[in-house]
Parts: C-alpha cells; structure tokens; sequence
C-alpha cells in the first residue's frame, strides 16, 4: 500500500529521510540506549535512623555532628539495575546501627546512591558529580566491574577510600593505596563454578556470559578451569544484553547438551534465556551454575517469573562467599538491615535475600570498618583512617575480636585493641588491599530463601585453578 | 536442517513481533509526517502498563487490552499535546526528531522512575510447546504469530476498502489537496495517532511476551529493528513495513544459527545498508 502518489513528495520526503535516519539510528544506538542519558546522581538521602548523637571527640576534618556521606556508586539502572539496591541496603542497614551506637564520633553517616548505570560511559561524568557535590564524603562503595576500571582511579586520585564489588583481576597486582576489596578476584568465581560442576559429577558443561564487562571476565578463566577438571565445554554463548531474545543461543545450548550451564547475564538476559531453554528443551529447566552476583532478590524474582519457581530452584546452584548465618555478628547484621525493609529505593523481592547477598554482607562490614577506623583515628579523613582498617581487619597481636560497630566502639573507647569480625567472616588484607574468603554453594528455595548447601575448600579450588 | 528450520521458526516469531511495531509505526509516518523516535517508548510504557494489570491478577490478554487502548489514548495526546504544536510552527523535519528523541527519554525515564530499573515478567501460561520439523513454538508464540497476520490483514482492509483508509492515503499524499477536497484532514490524522497508538500497544505487550523478561529500556535496540523494516519495505509502504520486518527477523535468526550470534544485527544491517545504496526508497518504494 503506497501513501505518497506525488513524486516530488516522494523526493522531498527521501531527503528527509536520508537526513534523519543517521540520526535516528545513532540517536537510537546512543542516546536511547540504556546506558547514556539519565541524570547521573539521584539526591542523597538520609538513613532512617540517623541520629545524631552528641559526643565530644570531635573528628578532624569535618566539624562535630555535622553528617558524613557514603556514596554507593553503582548501576542503579541499565541491565544491571538489582546491584545497587543491594549495596543501598547494606549501606542503609550498617549506617542506621552505626548512627544508632551514636555514629561516628558524633557525625552521622547517611547514605548516598551515584547511578553509574553500569557503563563506563555514564560512570566517569556521576563520579565526577558526585565529588563536585557532596563535600561531606567519607566513604565510597560499589564500584562493580562495568566501571571500576573507570573510576577506581578517579576515586583514587580523589584520596577516597572505597570498597569495590569488582573481581577483575587487575586489582590482585595494581595498587591503588585508597582501593579496598572484600571480594575475590573474578577467575577465583570461575575456578569455585567449576568446582560446584565437579562436586555436581557434571562432565558437560555450557558457557552463557553477558557481553557486559563484568561478566566477560569469567570466562577464560572458567575455560581453562574446566580444562584443567577434565570437564567438556559444550558451547560459549556470549549474551547482548541489549537483545531481547536469545532464542538461537538457547538452541546452540540445548543442541550441545549439556549437563549444566555456567552464566552471569544480569537484568532481563539471564531470566529471558532460561524461559526459551526451557521452551525449547521440551519444557524442561538445563541445571545453572550462577555467580555470586545471583544472589540478589531481583535476580530471583525475574528468573522465577521467567521459568517459574519450582522450575529454577530445582536445578539452580550459585557460587557465593561463606558468610555467617548465626553468632552475634550476624544477628546484630541480620537485625540492622531488616530494619531497613521498605525503607530502601528500589529493592524489590524478598529482603532476606540481602542477608546472603554478596553486596549486602561485605559492603556492611567495609562501612563498619571503616567507621571504626575514624573512630580509632579520629579523623574523617581516608589518607588517615586508611591504615587503621587494616589494623582493624587484620587485627593486631593481642586484639579483642567484636562483631559489631557497638561492641567494637565500646572496646576502642575503653582502650582496647579491636579486630572487627562481621558477618563476612575474618578479615585478612594482602598488600593489594584484597580480603577474600572461602566460598559456599547457595540454592534457593522455591519462596526466595537463600539455602547453603555446601562449601568449597581452598583445596578444592586449587585442584581446578587454570 | 534442523538447526535452520528451528531458526526460521524463532525468526518467524521476531518477525510477527517486528511487523506489528514497524506497520505502526511506518502508517504513523506516511500520515503524519512525524518519524516518531518516542514510539519504542510508548511500546514499553504499554508493556508496563499491563504489567501492573497482571501484576494485580489481571489476565495478561485483557491487560493487553487496556494497553492497547490506553496507548492510543497516549498517542493522541502526545501529538495534540507535542508534535501538533511544533508542526504548526513549521518546524523544521530534523527539529521534530529531536523533540521525538526528548519524549523517548522523558517515557522511558519515566516508566523508570516509576517501575525501577529491575527486569520484570508478565504471569502467564505459554501454553503446549508444538514441535515439528525442528520447529519449536509455543502457543502463546502461535497467538502472537496470528495476531500479526491480524494486524496485517486489518491494516489492507483499512486503507483499500474503508473511507478512513482512503482519507489516510489521500492525507499521506497531499495534505493541503486533501483538505480541498473535503476531507478533515485534523480528525484523519488523530485517527491515524489513535490507530497506530494502538498498534503501538500492542506490539509493546507482545514484544514483552516475547521477550519473557523485559525492563524499561528494553525497546532501544527494536525501535532500530523497527527503524531497519521500515526503511528497507520503504518509509511510508505498510506492505513495505511487512516485508521488511519479515526480511530483518528471519536474516538476524538464521543469521545467528550459522555465525556467532554477536553478528544477527551485523549482518541484518548490512543487508539494509546495501538495499538502500542500491534502492534508496526502498523495496516497495517507487524511484523518484
């Protein structure tokens, strides 16, 4: 059916075309796009519980009582939305226990989200926001992998302290004297999803990564650990995460036939790709070994949407670090971030998944240390409360251990030597500033509950490293 | 064989998807005048839409209802309240890409805002899975298929046998003509926003169906699909649209099964950019 019986409306109307198409398309590759256009920071907002309780060992370089800000920089939109709700939580739940115990020598932390909407793109002008505006920064979390290469070094030029959720290895041997890391290099996830297959006696084995960088960084080192198991790669699918089917890499997968898929594809990839393996498997789930970063209410909500609950849980495993599911850090861990249920922009789900959370149990004790650490420095200032967190973390001879900002400011205050142990389990900081423990396999129940099932020892991992 | 029937099938489904979209979209600029950037958005904000339905119980068939009427209702309003009033200052074709471009982000930020930035599902039953021939298609898949064919056939009857249809092509071919003709040249065009809203609706929920898991920004990379089917059938031909959006969805699927995957849009546009060199207007379009 033709509109345009005019040729001279036809010609004047090509010329537009031809005019506006570039820019449609570069419009709609760029500027649309997920990743490119939003406003970089959303204003800070103070935690629930900020309380600001006098004290009289005022803290150099911020006046006393006057409130100090953690910026969790992280996607907060694009495909991998769900990371920074959950570090939010943390962040709201360690800054309400610690404003409750009466802050941090009388200044009150709040809590500040900086979208970074996970590209390095939209990260380097939020993060340049972010220290242009907020003159009562103390502490920065997040900074995953789809910007830490970006704005590590920013940070770091800043002379703030942060406490990265980024695995890429380049962090095991740069340092960046400002950068603190709580959570194991990337291949190390590799090397602890091919243990699970192992332990699992899986002998095939397909690869389904985003195209994001975070989830790029799995895969050599996944390879070569399968390599190394005597484990068969079926398939290596790389997942668009701007796509929005995968209908053809589900078939490659189905077709090589494997006995569990290895992935990391956040926001809808992941959940989209289980639905068309399920359809085209002839409704039945392939078993998924998931990263860490699975964990997380959203990722769970959007899967079992996708595929149904009882579908996904019953062959679903993730690696995760060991964190403590009872003791005293963890209740007080447990009481501080429940307190928060509602209370925190866009966490959406189950909330007691945060308490297994990567993002949720190590950015809280990276908050208490260092708020303990300006405590036993008295100063704000990271060049200065810097060291004393590894003081703190790794103790020192003769350290009373303490589970909590409470506990551990009241043997600090009584003039004791702390080694903090929170729900993350010990500390131990190498020169690099890295902190990694051991890992554990997670499962969910077909309510969301997060299940450990098992441990992986450092013998374990070794024996599959590639 | 079986790998490329199977891809035939999932590109046929692309395609119904796509269709739909691109029809839409390609009538909504042969009558308007408006290349309509914020049609992606109003897709997913429909998509949403009836996500809340379903959300609170709603079937997601009836939810797709309302969204394709609340979407023509949108798109109305977005031209009455947007695009109308910069046409009737002249403004300049390039100019109203970039107001369509604004309302994008002003939609899609919106839908954000509101529904967050985490994937979400409709709750639904695909229904059997039929397979044959190395085809492998859900019954929801299926509906999806016909509803396109629907949207098709509709879109003939519309423009070859209905006054409004004719008043459409006559508005598209020259407006001030048709208005000295005694056609209400206003009313045709908020007709035209309505249906193609609607149309716009519709392909948000299915695409959504599609999709399984969709967020707000999920519609960016297909509104260059639809952008791709729309000028290869040629810009303003809905028989073009449909050939094109039949064309990118089998070449990005059966592309994808003999090539990584990471080359579907490579090679589909490839094939777009060497169309247009050889036939600027398009498949279905007449050289000027």
């Amino acid at each position: 059916m033709k509109f345009t019986s005019l040729a001279a409306g036809r010609r004047r109307r090509a010329r537009v075309l031809a005019a506006v198409v570039s820019v449609a398309a570069f419009a709609a590759l760029t500027g649309c796009s997920s990743s490119s256009s939003t406003p970089a920071s959303t204003p800070a907002v103070s935690t629930a519980a900020a309380s600001a309780a006098a004290s009289t060992s005022g803290a150099a370089g911020q006046p006393t009582g006057s409130p100090l800000t953690v910026a969790d920089v992280a996607p907060f939109s694009g495909p991998d939305a769900a990371l920074g709700p959950t570090y939010l939580a943390s962040c709201y739940g360690a800054t309400a226990a610690i404003n409750a115990a009466g802050g941090v020598s009388g200044h009150p932390l709040t809590c500040k989200s900086v979208d970074t909407r996970g590209d390095p793109a939209d990260a380097v002008p939020a993060v340049n926001q972010m220290f242009a505006t907020t003159s009562n920064l103390a502490l920065v979390i997040g900074c995953t992998s789809d910007e830490a290469a970006a704005v590590v070094p920013i940070i770091n030029a800043h002379k703030m302290a942060m406490f990265c959720m980024t695995g890429q290895s380049e962090f095991d041997s740069v340092h960046f004297p400002y950068f603190y890391r709580l959570v194991p290099p990337d291949l190390e996830e590799s090397y602890a999803m091919v243990a699970i297959a192992q332990q699992l006696h899986y002998t095939k084995i397909a690869l389904a990564f985003g195209n994001d960088i975070g989830s790029q960084t799995f895969i050599q080192p996944a390879i070569a650990s399968l390599k190394k198991a005597g484990i068969t790669l079926t398939t290596d699918q790389t997942l668009d995460l701007n796509a929005t089917t995968f209908r053809t890499e589900a078939e490659a997968i189905v077709q090589s036939h494997p006995d569990a898929i290895m992935t990391e594809a956040l926001g809808s990839a992941d959940p989209t790709l289980f639905a068309e393996i399920k359809q085209l498997n002839g409704g039945k789930m392939i078993p998924i070994i998931g990263t860490s970063a699975a964990i997380s209410p959203p990722f769970f909500k959007a899967a079992a949407a996708a595929v149904g609950a009882s579908t996904f849980t019953a062959g679903f495993r993730a690696d995760n670090l060991v964190t403590e599911t009872s003791g005293p850090a963890f209740q007080a861990f447990s009481a501080a971030l429940l307190a928060q249920q509602g209370k925190v922009p866009g966490a959406t789900g189950d909330f007691t998944t945060y308490l297994s959370a990567p993002g949720g149990v190590h950015l809280y004790d990276g908050i208490n240390l260092a708020a303990l650490a300006m405590v036993m420095s008295k100063s704000t200032d990271p060049s200065v409360y810097g060291p004393d967190m590894l003081t703190i973390g790794n103790g020192a001879s003769g350290a009373t251990i303490c589970p909590s900002f409470a506990s551990c400011v009241a043997l600090l205050n009584a003039g004791k030597s702390i080694r903090y142990e929170g729900p993350g389990g010990p500390t131990s900081f190498d020169g690099y500033h890295d902190s990694t423990g051991i890992f554990q396999i997670d499962t969910y129940s077909a309510n969301g509950a997060v299940n450990v099932v098992g441990n992986l020892t450092a013998a374990q991992l070794r024996a599959v490293a590639g | 064989m079986t790998i490329f029937l199977a891809s035939v099938g999932f590109g046929l489904v692309t395609s119904s998807v796509l269709a739909i979209a691109a029809i839409g979209f390609t009538l909504q600029f042969g009558v308007t005048d408006v290349l309509n950037l914020a049609y992606g958005a109003v897709m997913i904000a429909g998509a949403f839409l009836a996500y809340l339905l379903n959300s609170h119980g709603v079937n997601v068939w009836i939810a797709l209802v309302v969204a394709v009427a609340a979407c023509a209702g949108g798109s109305v309003l977005l031209n009455a309240g947007v695009y109308a009033p910069f046409q009737r200052r002249g403004t300049a074709p390039i100019t109203m890409v970039i107001v369509s471009l604004g309302m994008t982000l002003i939609i899609e930020f919106g839908v954000q805002a509101i529904a967050g930035g985490t994937s979400v599902s409709y709750a639904m039953s695909n229904g059997p899975t039929v397979s044959a021939g190395g085809f492998t298609l859900t019954a929801a898949q299926f509906a999806v298929i016909g509803l396109s064919l629907l949207v098709m056939a509709g879109t003939h009857v519309l423009l070859r046998y209905t006054k409004l249809g004719k008043a459409m092509r006559a508005t598209a071919a020259n407006r001030t003509l048709a208005r000295n003709c005694g056609i209400r040249a206003g009313r045709v065009i908020a007709a035209t926003w309505a249906i193609t809203g609607a149309l716009c609706g519709l392909a948000g929920v299915v695409f959504a169906m599609d999709a399984g898991s969709f967020n707000a920004t999920s519609t960016d990379l297909f509104l260059v699909l639809i952008l791709a089917a729309t000028f290869l059938g040629g810009p303003g031909q809905a028989y073009g649209a449909m050939l094109g959006a039949v064309i990118i969805g089998l070449s990005t699927e059966i592309s994808a099964a003999y090539i990584t995957p990471s080359y579907k849009y490579v090679i589909a546009f490839a094939a777009l950019l060497i169309m247009l060199g050889v036939r600027p207007t398009g498949l279905l379009g007449k050289a000027a």
